[in-house]
């Protein structure tokens, strides 16, 4: 990873949970895996996929019959491909030839705290109004969707930040970097 | 008044138009230029005959230019009392039967002329809110979606361009079966919507404690100084940091200066007209209690009645 990109503010937003997906590239029986391991979990009628969960890293993965899964729960995205690869090795040890293909990193959602307050109603109703979304009544923090780089913000009043939808670590310390000076701006 | 070529002056006169004729007239030489001219404003009533039962020489409703014929169609209806002859009933039923593709639009106008009539809104809320309808309809057909949730969106969203905006639970209690997460889901979709179809991105201002508060207050029945001194008492609290909806605070407020007054509304009542919890009328109350003394005009109340406020 390349060093971490500094921030006139010092402030670094810290991933909360990683996405990722990794084909096992061999048909999966279902039933077999769901019967032959303790900690999954397969109710055909309510979702077509086994559930499974290991302790460490604490993730939880979605494994369908086609041999695609979701990986899920995991802070670090080497913590994410090493738990993909321990499913893996479940899925392997249980008799199926499964093999590790194109694993990717689909989502990482990041939270950090600006440390000061911050007036919402003041931001929506700038320039900054085309991208943002916020209805109290609805939801206590404004949306904001950034076009470059992609994601989705979350602002709350007391200062914290929700940055989701990044695919690269890279991603979302721009996107904290775009939208600090504007916070700053509306401080309370 | 306006200025037309008259044939007899042979040059651009001042030219009047007589309404009550339906002439226009030149002013200088008194030709007649036009007559007959068509009246396009809504139909006018004959007193002569006041009848109370239909009247047979009004034909139909105003004209609506967002249906797709502007609503000249004609309805073949059952005669009343006898209905013994075959062909007059089945002429009412073929007709319906036949392909009608504004019939549906019809219908969601209906259901938004109910919605409004019982929220007791004017007429040019609810002709947005039916522009709004037709505007994404014609973008994307919803089938699949939930149809109460849309149209209540669409009258949501027209109360808020209208900026006379109605809270979600209000809109919630008017539409049959739509949730709030429903109707807030479908406004997300509609803006987006209107969004791509105008190209730019449509304002639509957040809501504000003072925009509920005159309706919240006449619906409880406050005497009118306890109106004013809440909606001062609001203004002065948007500088605060008070974390809240700002129906919550509005609330609180209100139950603040009705605890001052002689009239003491329960928290209760407050609760029914708001749409605001008990419970969270109490916690905002909580919140504001410290910056009482701040909020509530001096005119109204005294520093001695803040003390009487019960601390919560």
């Amino acid at each position: 990873m390349a060093a971490r990109r500094n921030n006139p503010s010092g402030i670094v937003p810290t991933t909360q949970n990683i996405v990722s997906t990794v084909d096992l590239d061999c048909v999966l029986d279902l039933n077999h895996i769901a019967l032959h391991s303790r900690n999954s979990e397969y109710f055909p009628k309510r979702f077509s996929a086994v559930i499974m969960r290991i302790k460490d890293p604490k993730t939880t993965a979605l494994i369908f019959a086609s041999g695609k899964m979701v990986c899920t729960g995991a802070k670090t995205e080497a913590q994410s491909k090493l738990a993909a690869r321990k499913f893996a090795r479940i899925i392997q040890k249980l008799g199926f030839p499964a093999k590790f293909r194109d694993f990717r990193i689909q989502n990482i959602v990041a939270s950090c705290d600006v440390q000061f307050t911050i007036r919402l109603e003041k931001f929506a109703c700038t320039s900054h109004g085309a991208f943002s979304t916020y209805e109290p009544e609805l939801f206590p923090g404004l949306i904001y969707r950034m076009k470059q780089p992609k994601l989705v913000l979350l602002i709350f009043v007391s200062g914290n930040v929700v940055i989701a939808g990044a695919k690269k670590r890279d991603d979302f310390y721009t996107a904290f970097d775009n939208i600090y000076p504007v916070l700053a701006e509306f401080k309370k | 008044m306006a200025d037309t070529y008259c044939p007899d002056c042979k040059r651009p006169t001042e030219v009047v138009f007589d309404h009550s004729a339906g002439d226009t007239v030149c002013s200088e030489c008194g030709l007649v230029l036009e007559a007959h001219s068509i009246d396009e404003t809504s139909e006018w009533r004959t007193f002569a005959n006041e009848s109370t039962d239909n009247d047979p020489v009004r034909v139909g409703g105003p004209s609506n230019p967002l249906l797709a014929d502007g609503g000249l169609s004609t309805v073949i209806s059952k005669p009343t009392g006898a209905s013994g002859d075959f062909l007059t009933t089945s002429l009412g039923r073929w007709q319906n039967r036949g392909s009608n593709p504004d019939r549906s639009l019809i219908q969601a106008f209906k259901t938004i002329a109910t919605m409004s009539d019982r929220l007791g809104l004017v007429a040019t809320i609810k002709d947005r809110a039916n522009e709004i309808y037709k505007k994404v309809e014609d973008q994307k057909p919803l089938r699949g979606r939930n149809q109460d949730a849309i149209l209540a969106a669409c009258l949501y969203i027209a109360c808020r361009q209208e900026d006379k905006p109605r809270t979600v639970k209000e809109i919630c209690s008017v539409a049959n079966g739509a949730t709030k997460k429903e109707i807030g889901r479908a406004k997300e979709y509609i803006v987006k919507q209107l969004e791509v179809e105008l190209g730019q991105s449509m304002e639509m201002g957040t809501i504000h404690a003072g925009d509920f508060l005159r309706r919240f207050c006449s619906h409880l029945g406050m005497n009118n100084q306890a109106v004013k001194a809440a909606q001062e008492a609001v203004q002065k609290s948007e500088e605060l940091d008070i974390r809240r909806s700002p129906i919550s605070i509005a609330a609180a407020i209100i139950y603040i200066i009705t605890q001052l007054s002689e009239d003491k509304k329960l928290l209760k009542d407050i609760s029914l007209s708001t749409g605001v919890a008990e419970g969270t009328i109490r916690n905002s109350y909580k919140d504001l209690y410290p910056y009482a003394a701040r909020i509530i005009p001096s005119w109204y109340a005294k520093e001695d009645d803040l003390k009487n406020l019960c601390s919560p």
